[in-house]
């Protein structure tokens, strides 16, 4: 019983393989597509099941640590496919974000998946408020970049009037930058909850809302890109390419938060 | 226009004054972005560069002239160096005239509703002429939608009009923050204390000011016991210190403190940090027994000693502690060592003094700060999420409804979420066509 949260999650990551090969089989045999989906949904089921196992086995929120957050950033970018899927018939992102979760799976097996007991201080009921929006936020920041990457690209090819692209049946531009605002206005918030939430937490846990460490410096300076996106898009009137290189730009600062400053800055949020 | 400052010739050819000009700059969204920038591009490098580190570190890490270049320019205490703190009074500045300028012209525009003009209708993309029916029977098929202005020449109606309150409340949280912030840089102060259990304090030692900066506080607090759990790996699980806080030798408030829940007093909170064990010194002197540890002083009448410091071997004869008194106003020192029996048991000022016993003292490491801006601080948040929930879960749109002679136009607009409004307006255009 031990293994098996690791072991549904091993089955998680053989159906987002599997939707991943059968996604890209879609760009000729459009058929297809919708068994791609399920498998991408039916990876989706075993990794809530995977989730939900280890939680009950740890008796924590399994968001602690590099393995268990990837897997959860994967998770919740799953989520969002399908939630975006369903609304704005864009399944054809599967194509990019089906292969994305596989690797991201597959990195997050390459940190130790070892259920370890729980430091004093995030022992606290602020760790699944705070790290579920940061999660949340992140991995619909993660979407706003990949889809950001499609828009320049079918950009690139419409310019080029290369009708021809490499992913046919791809939506119309407007359609991208219209998921590119989703992206935003649903991803700000998040992204500032999860910022606030932290605060709070580090105010019960370390006597101070903000110590300028790296990690809060770094979630800072995300925040603040976005926020410029933000009036760059509301207040001045930006579309289409150039808040795409905002979200480029936005979600690389995410990294640097999430990844960078773990390994190469450290502080007190280098929980690896 | 007219010219603020009133000196002639300081108007500009377009006929704004200068002040003018320079408020307009000042409030403009490229000077917020401007400074946005500057504050994320510096916050860089305070993360690429160690902070508030020893000057010996920076030399050795950046050289002799990269320190000196460091520490002009306040790179080594990026985020408390005046240019920083110039930026956020800007950005403050910067968004107090911003959103006064725009919460003016919205209250402007609320009170002169007009109809626009044809052209202006005609131009927005979302419009229908609906043959043979009535305005009022349109107005009723907009459900949700309330009436701003209702003339001859037609109707404008509206949604979602609370929705453009979001911005104002989003700024106005961040200038709340941003004076927390403030307050508590000005007027708190961060600091530890650690407490052996059994013993109270009531000074604190403040950060960063080396060890002479202390700061006692109006009440003293006791750690009554403190308490370790521990994981079957070893690893520690929880730690918790029974605190007390005594006023006037009356014991006011108790609480266990443990990792995420702190004490606070009199605007003082105590968070439980660390723990350790120092080294403490049992003398019996006079027959009393007392626990010291480095550092501690003990008086009784004429007798006042001072525990200078430990030694885990004084010239091969054992561990000893060294302890200086007054001896008729002058002071002295000598060495109490535990294995020299003649030396174990020394007579100071007549009152013989006995080194009992070496032993470990459990302390309890608690941070201890005040923060006089933390309500606003709060309030700031509740009302940034608040604000961001309404700002980004709802919008504003119009409907523009008219009268022709044989039918009604239907026009509408929205600043944000066009698409999803886009889809309302189908709906609406098809609800009214049935």
């Amino acid at each position: 019983m031990r293994d098996s949260p690791e072991l549904l999650l091993y089955i998680s990551l053989a159906f987002y393989l599997v939707a991943s090969g059968l996604y890209l089989l879609s760009l000729r045999q459009s058929r297809v597509r919708n068994w791609a989906y399920y498998s991408l949904l039916g990876g989706f089921i075993a990794h809530a099941a995977a989730i939900g196992v280890r939680y009950s086995h740890a008796g924590y929120t399994p968001i602690t640590n590099m393995h268990e957050s990837l897997s959860f950033l994967v998770f919740c970018l799953a989520g969002f496919f399908i939630y975006l899927k369903t609304f704005y018939r864009a399944s054809i992102l599967g194509v990019i974000v089906s292969p994305v979760l596989s690797v991201l799976l597959i990195f997050a097996f390459s940190f130790s998946s070892e259920i370890r007991p729980l430091p004093p201080v995030l022992r606290s009921f602020w760790l699944p408020i705070h790290t579920i929006f940061a999660f949340v936020g992140n991995a619909v920041f993660l979407m706003g970049f990949l889809v950001s990457i499609i828009y320049l690209v079918a950009e690139r090819h419409i310019k080029n009037k290369k009708s021809d692209s490499i992913l046919p049946g791809l939506p119309p531009l407007e359609i991208l930058d219209l998921m590119n605002y989703k992206c935003m206005s649903l991803g700000f918030p998040l992204l500032t909850v999860g910022i606030v939430t932290g605060s709070i937490w580090a105010e019960y846990a370390w006597g101070s809302y903000w110590n300028w460490d790296p990690k809060e410096t770094w979630s800072l300076i995300t925040w603040i890109v976005y926020a410029i996106m933000v009036h760059n898009r509301l207040a001045i009137g930006w579309r289409g390419r150039k808040t795409a290189y905002m979200m480029i730009l936005g979600f690389t600062s995410i990294l640097v938060t999430f990844v960078g400053v773990s390994f190469f800055v450290g502080g007190l949020h280098s929980y690896l | 226009m007219a010219v603020t400052n009133g000196r002639p010739g300081s108007a500009s050819p377009n006929g704004r004054s200068r002040t003018e000009r320079l408020l307009t700059f000042l409030g403009s969204v490229r000077f917020a972005i401007f400074l946005l920038s500057f504050i994320a591009a510096t916050s860089i490098l305070g993360t690429l560069i160690k902070q508030q580190a020893s000057s010996e570190e920076y030399v050795s890490l950046f050289s002799e002239q990269g320190y000196a270049v460091i520490h002009i320019f306040g790179l080594d205490d990026v985020f408390h160096s005046w240019w920083f703190l110039l930026a956020l009074v800007l950005f403050s500045l910067n968004l107090i005239l911003c959103t006064v300028n725009r919460f003016t012209l919205f209250l402007k525009n609320r009170s002169s509703e007009a109809l626009p003009k044809e052209s202006y209708l005609s131009t927005l993309a979302l419009t229908f002429f609906c043959q043979g029916t009535r305005l009022e029977e349109v107005q009723r098929l907009c459900r949700g939608y309330r009436a701003v202005l209702t003339s001859q020449q037609g109707v404008i109606l509206e949604k979602g009009r609370f929705a453009q309150y979001g911005v104002f409340i989003i700024h106005t949280s961040i200038l709340l923050i941003l004076l927390g912030g403030l307050l508590g840089l000005m007027l708190g102060f961060k600091g530890s204390l650690n407490l052996p259990v059994g013993e109270s304090a009531d000074t604190i030692t403040l950060r960063g000011g080396g060890e002479a900066a202390r700061r006692s506080l109006d009440f003293s607090i006791r750690c009554v016991d403190f308490r370790v759990s521990f994981y079957e790996n070893g690893q520690p699980k929880e730690f918790l210190s029974s605190l007390e806080v005594v006023e006037n030798k009356r014991v006011v408030l108790k609480k266990d403190v443990r990792v995420n829940d702190p004490l606070t007093h009199r605007g003082i909170s105590f968070y439980q940090a660390t723990y350790g064990t120092d080294a403490a010194f049992e003398f019996v002197i006079g027959g009393k027994s007392v626990l010291l540890n480095e550092g501690g002083t003990f008086r009784q009448g004429s007798l006042a000693l001072m525990v200078v410091r430990y030694a885990p071997s004084v010239h091969d004869f054992g561990p000893g502690v060294q302890v200086a008194y007054l001896d008729n106003g002058e002071p002295k020192a000598i060495w109490f060592l535990r294995d020299v029996p003649r030396l174990r048991e020394q007579t100071i000022a007549g009152i013989p003094v006995k080194l009992e016993r070496l032993t470990q003292q459990q302390y309890t490491g608690l941070e201890v700060t005040s923060d006089p801006g933390l309500w606003f601080v709060w309030c700031g948040f509740f009302l940034l999420m608040a604000g961001l929930y309404i700002n980004f879960g709802f919008y504003h749109r119009r409907v523009y409804l008219i009268p022709r002679d044989n039918g009604v136009m239907v026009a509408g607009t929205s600043r944000k979420n066009r698409e999803g409004f886009k889809r309302e307006f189908e709906r609406l255009k098809e609800r009214i066509d049935a």
